[in-house]
């Protein structure tokens, strides 16, 4: 009776150290998440053409006189 | 819809960080915080080459890959941009960045990271556009009047070009062609990959 209770504790013991070695194989991949911040007013200004042309008339300007 | 892109054209910048001073005067970017910079190879040999760096606003960001808070997000134009009340200052996106563009201001003892800056393509942040919140936070938001960001617009020799990266091509292979030399598009595929859609 006594004996058995001691293996039981061993294992137990031995169990509880052992569980501190287990290593997950597995490799967590970070996908691109969802934007959690506050919304950019510029994504609706950039949708109006007039600005869009203002910012295609200044791109030109960088080509060489 | 256009895709912005920079591009340094390493035969024509001469090194004398006017981008630098634009970007730093432009956005009052803080002291130990550079946006941008120039970074020479071979310096003092002769064929040196210096380039300008800067956030490169990649197709497929990996700062925004990486980033624990989900802060980044994406213009329509592929403009790379962040929310500084999110940011953590974690540093993931540093080690990620394959450009080194992400700073992080020591504000304060024992190396404390403050919150990420980058450059923002001139593009400010999520404030209103325009407001002194905007302008602390992030800098100057030169697209929503209409202008190109101020590092390509002061440079002299116009090595550095931004914009439509189609029209950024255009003026780049015109310039190949003329001196029949061999492109030089550093960073480029890093950055938009060679891929057409990109």
């Amino acid at each position: 009776m006594r004996t058995g209770i001691f293996v039981l504790a061993a294992l137990g013991l031995a169990a509880s150290i052992t569980t501190g070695c287990y290593e997950s194989a597995d490799v967590t991949l970070y996908e691109p998440g969802i934007y959690k911040g506050r919304h950019d007013s510029l994504l609706d200004k950039l949708e109006n053409p007039e600005l869009r042309q203002k910012l295609d008339q200044r791109f030109d300007g960088q080509r060489d006189r | 819809m256009a895709r912005m892109k920079f591009l340094c054209d390493a035969d024509r910048c001469i090194e004398c960080n006017g981008c630098v001073t634009a970007c730093k005067n432009e956005n009052e970017v803080p002291w130990g915080v550079n946006r941008r910079r120039v970074v020479t190879l071979n310096d003092g040999e002769p064929g040196e080459k210096s380039i300008s760096v800067a956030c490169m606003h990649c197709t497929d960001a990996p700062c925004a890959a990486v980033c624990p808070v989900d802060c980044f997000y994406t213009t329509e134009d592929g403009i790379v941009l962040h929310d500084k009340d999110l940011c953590i200052g974690c540093g993931y996106c540093f080690y990620a960045c394959p450009f080194g563009a992400p700073q992080f201001p020591k504000q304060e003892a024992f190396g404390v990271r403050g919150k990420m800056d980058k450059c923002t393509f001139c593009a400010g942040g999520p404030a209103d556009d325009g407001t002194q919140e905007e302008f602390e936070k992030y800098g100057s938001n030169r697209i929503a009047e209409g202008k190109l960001p101020a590092c390509a617009e002061m440079c002299s020799t116009k090595a550095l070009l931004a914009g439509d990266g189609d029209m950024v091509a255009d003026i780049y292979r015109e310039r190949v062609m003329r001196r029949q030399g061999r492109p030089q598009t550093w960073g480029w595929d890093t950055a938009y990959g060679g891929t057409e859609d990109s």
